[in-house]
């Protein structure tokens, strides 16, 4: 056998994706080890390589962690020509990537048909808003839309609040969903041969995230807000401590855990209150319950309160802060955050493979954010064969722009 | 579609993939139901008073099924094994063997006495994608810290950075709120399922592995935008994490979101709003200076939605090319026309034998559309296969 490599070294990726959802999902299958080639454009930027005043950022980004380890070449596919190009690349590709909406790639002659015939066994991954078909499938969104569309927005708030938007963590699930299929798709091809084409929906993977809910209405029910409580699991949610706006967070599964707890922060008589003695009982006193307990944090530091919790059994977290985060040393150790640094990128912290493998060395961030057509030489040059004067042909003529 | 040429019908992406299921918790039983859905044999191994998640809340009535695992369990097979007695060993050493992944979340002090350590099912199973799915994972100085989906929520940064945007504002002394349900467990399966099949793709190259998901990596994953914040300078928080204009909106009939991030979506939206005189301000055509007046600009949209209705706002701003949508209920998402026309639900036959309706996976595959998953399993129904 040969020497452990990252799981998906050898497989490359075509990357038609832009914006967050799609680009994620790519990101996640190149720290996995493939080779994954972003095709753009100055013609029409992705949104890190401009300012993002919508987010308050002000100017390009310097460092894109969804664009990490990935190769960047230019082609303004309003050209037939880079179109051309385009589909000789994905001809040398096992995937190609894509996040325009429903009907976009076809127009541009690089639908699925189109790079089925130059790659018979490709992979072809649309990520949308709403999907190929259906009624909605022209409609654009962003992650917030995704989550209004699907349920999960409206299932999240307060009880008597309004619903929540969802921000880039919907985007990202989406991508990651986006991911799973794709390599379900690869194991496909390496049992049979054959060409897919996987179809996600950005706001259904916003409904999986409620599919019990999903379930219930479908008998009827209708599914509650239940806020940071629960249906089960009393005192549950996130309490104020000594410091402002410092919140630890408690789940309490049963008795045992709730003798532990109460033990640990109120002493043993508070153990036996027998306000609180069951969990029915605690669910019945659920705000007695939690004034409580928010009486006994009044005086506590969040953090030793959460390690003492976690001695005696019990589940409980800080409220934590991407500083907190930045500073953990168990995400550290497990390289869940890593420090990376370039020419023009001083040293900081990125989030590497949310996967460890026992045999899976050169898992991770390879390299940082691209600059735009950094990798020409490799893909135009040595993958594609283009020589120099072709290439100096094609961008004079903005073909390759 | 076209895809004559594709696979054939009824030959799922995972078919032929077997997969043992040891679940307690939503992470690795999503894990699981993800497989199963796109064909793998997911095989769950049950003690013998049934897994956790069968009683878990929210019920299908009272008392009732649980509707997480209705929408967890559909496709799998159940098998009762209790692996601290021989007769368990058996059981999950045959499974084992014919097995491709095994998807594991029993908490790592509990793994030696029965034998589900690492050391031991790679010795004993080499060729066995092996796929520990932990609140904490299993390694690191918090390997044992426990965790449900609020913690971990919190111990991957969303939790702190929600609600933004309207609800902040209404309710700004509040703690911060968590995504309904489980969606920090989701993720976890979702990383754990990606991370199987591509140690089961490298197979054949090196063999069998131990793969390590923890739930608080998954959440940090999705929500590596915050950390990108944080080396750019900037600490979000959900008091300042919001859109500069745009977000939810309440109107007749509902709630809408919006939010428009190019040139041509504001124009568009400036005639949603029917060209009112104060968006035809010059000043307003640069995006940096609408959202330095973005208290303003939303300000104006929340007067003109209140006195609109909500489905009549989402169609025209479709339309038009504003990026809106109304905030669903579960309701309206089940009974939705798209969804409908994408089969995005199948009927279900709950274990008790009462029908509803589930949802089948989040993609799909145009060349051999996935089969939907019909039944929930009865606890052990697979023994007189385990066994015989």
């Amino acid at each position: 056998m040969s020497p452990p490599a990252a799981p998906l070294s050898g497989v490359r990726i075509a990357d038609f994706t832009i914006h967050a959802a799609g680009p994620f999902g790519t990101q996640l299958l190149g720290q996995l080890g493939a080779e994954c080639i972003k095709i753009e454009s100055k013609t029409r930027l992705d949104a890190f390589r401009k300012p993002h005043a919508v987010y308050g950022r002000m100017s390009a980004a310097t460092f894109d962690q969804v664009s990490v380890n990935k190769l960047s070449v230019r082609l303004n596919l309003k050209a037939p020509e880079a179109v051309a190009l385009a589909k000789r690349l994905v001809s040398i590709s096992d995937v190609a990537a894509e996040s325009f909406r429903a009907g976009v790639m076809s127009r541009l002659g690089l639908g699925f048909e189109d790079l089925r015939a130059v790659k018979r066994d490709i992979i072809l991954l649309s990520l949308s808003s709403c999907g190929q078909s259906g009624p909605d499938s022209s409609f654009a969104g962003y992650a917030p839309l995704f989550g209004a569309w699907g349920g999960l927005g409206w299932m999240t708030g307060y009880a008597d609040g309004p619903p929540v938007e969802m921000r880039h963590v919907m985007d990202h699930s989406a991508g990651l969903h986006a991911a799973v299929a794709t390599i379900a798709a690869l194991h496909q091809r390496r049992r049979t041969g054959k060409a897919q084409h996987v179809d996600l929906a950005a706001r259904e993977v916003a409904s999986a995230m409620i599919g019990e809910a999903l379930v219930q209405a479908s008998a009827g029910i209708t599914p509650v807000r239940t806020g940071n409580g629960d249906l089960v699991m009393a005192p549950h949610g996130v309490y104020p401590t000594r410091e402002p706006d410092r919140w630890l967070t408690l789940a309490v599964r049963g008795d045992r855990e709730w003798r532990a707890l109460a033990c640990e922060l109120g002493g043993p008589q508070a153990a036996s209150d027998p306000r609180f003695a069951t969990a029915d009982a605690r669910r019945r006193h659920r705000e007695a319950l939690d004034a409580t307990i928010a009486g006994w944090l009044s005086s506590c530091d969040a953090g030793a309160t959460a390690e003492r919790l976690q001695r005696a059994g019990v589940c409980a977290h800080v409220s934590w802060s991407m500083q907190d985060i930045a500073g953990d040393p168990h995400l550290r150790a497990r390289g869940a955050t890593v420090e990376v640094s370039a020419p023009g990128i001083p040293p900081r912290l990125a989030v590497g493979a949310p996967v460890r493998f026992s045999k899976g060395l050169g898992v991770g961030i390879r390299r940082l954010t691209p600059a735009l057509g950094q990798d020409e030489d490799y893909v135009f040059g040595e993958l594609l064969g283009l020589s120099s004067a072709q290439r100096a042909d094609l961008q004079r003529r903005e073909v390759i722009f | 579609m076209s895809c004559e040429d594709g696979v054939r019908e009824g030959e799922p992406p995972l078919a032929g993939c077997r997969v043992v299921e040891c679940s307690r918790g939503v992470a690795a039983a999503y894990a699981g139901r993800l497989l199963a859905a796109m064909g793998a044999t997911v095989v769950m191994l049950e003690p013998p008073a049934g897994s956790p998640l069968r009683t878990a809340p929210p019920l299908l009535g009272e008392p009732g099924e649980s509707a997480l695992f209705a929408y967890l369990a559909p496709g799998k097979r159940s098998v009762v094994c209790d692996p601290l007695c021989a007769e368990g060993q058996r059981v999950l050493a045959r499974q084992l063997e014919v097995a491709d992944i095994l998807i594991d979340d029993t908490p790592l002090r509990e793994r030696a006495a029965r034998k589900l350590d690492q050391h031991e099912v790679g010795r004993r199973f080499p060729a066995l994608v092996h796929v520990s799915v932990l609140p904490f994972g299993s390694s690191g100085p918090k390997a044992d810290w426990d965790g449900e989906e609020v913690n971990l929520m919190h111990a991957g940064g969303e939790g702190f950075l929600l609600p933004n945007g309207l609800s902040h504002e209404l309710f700004p002394d509040r703690p911060p709120l968590k995504v309904y349900g489980h969606f920090a467990e989701y993720q976890a399966g979702a990383t754990a399922a990606l991370a199987a099949l591509c140690a089961w793709w490298a197979l054949p190259q090196v063999g069998g592995q131990y793969v390590d998901v923890s739930v608080q990596d998954a959440v940090l994953s999705v929500g590596a935008f915050a950390l990108q914040r944080l080396g750019d300078g900037s600490l979000e928080h959900r008091s300042t994490r919001r859109f500069r204009y745009g977000g939810v909106f309440e109107a007749r009939g509902g709630f809408v979101e919006l939010l428009t991030l190019e040139d041509r979506q504001w124009a568009a939206l400036v005639e949603l709003l029917e060209r009112p005189s104060w968006a035809l301000d010059e000043s307003l055509r640069d995006p940096l200076e609408r959202s330095r007046r973005g208290d303003e600009i939303n300000h104006h949209i929340r007067e003109w939605m209140s006195r609109h209705d909500v489905e009549a706002i989402v169609e025209r701003a479709q339309r038009l090319g504003v990026p809106a949508a109304k905030y669903r209920t579960p309701a309206e998402v089940i009974h939705g026309e798209h969804e409908r026309s994408r089969g995005l639900f199948a009927p279900l036959i709950l274990a008790t034998g009462e029908r509803v309706e589930a949802l089948t996976a989040p993609f799909q595959f145009r060349c051999s559309p996935l089969e939907p998953l019909r039944e929930v399993p009865k606890l052990g129904e697979m023994m007189p296969e385990a066994t015989s």
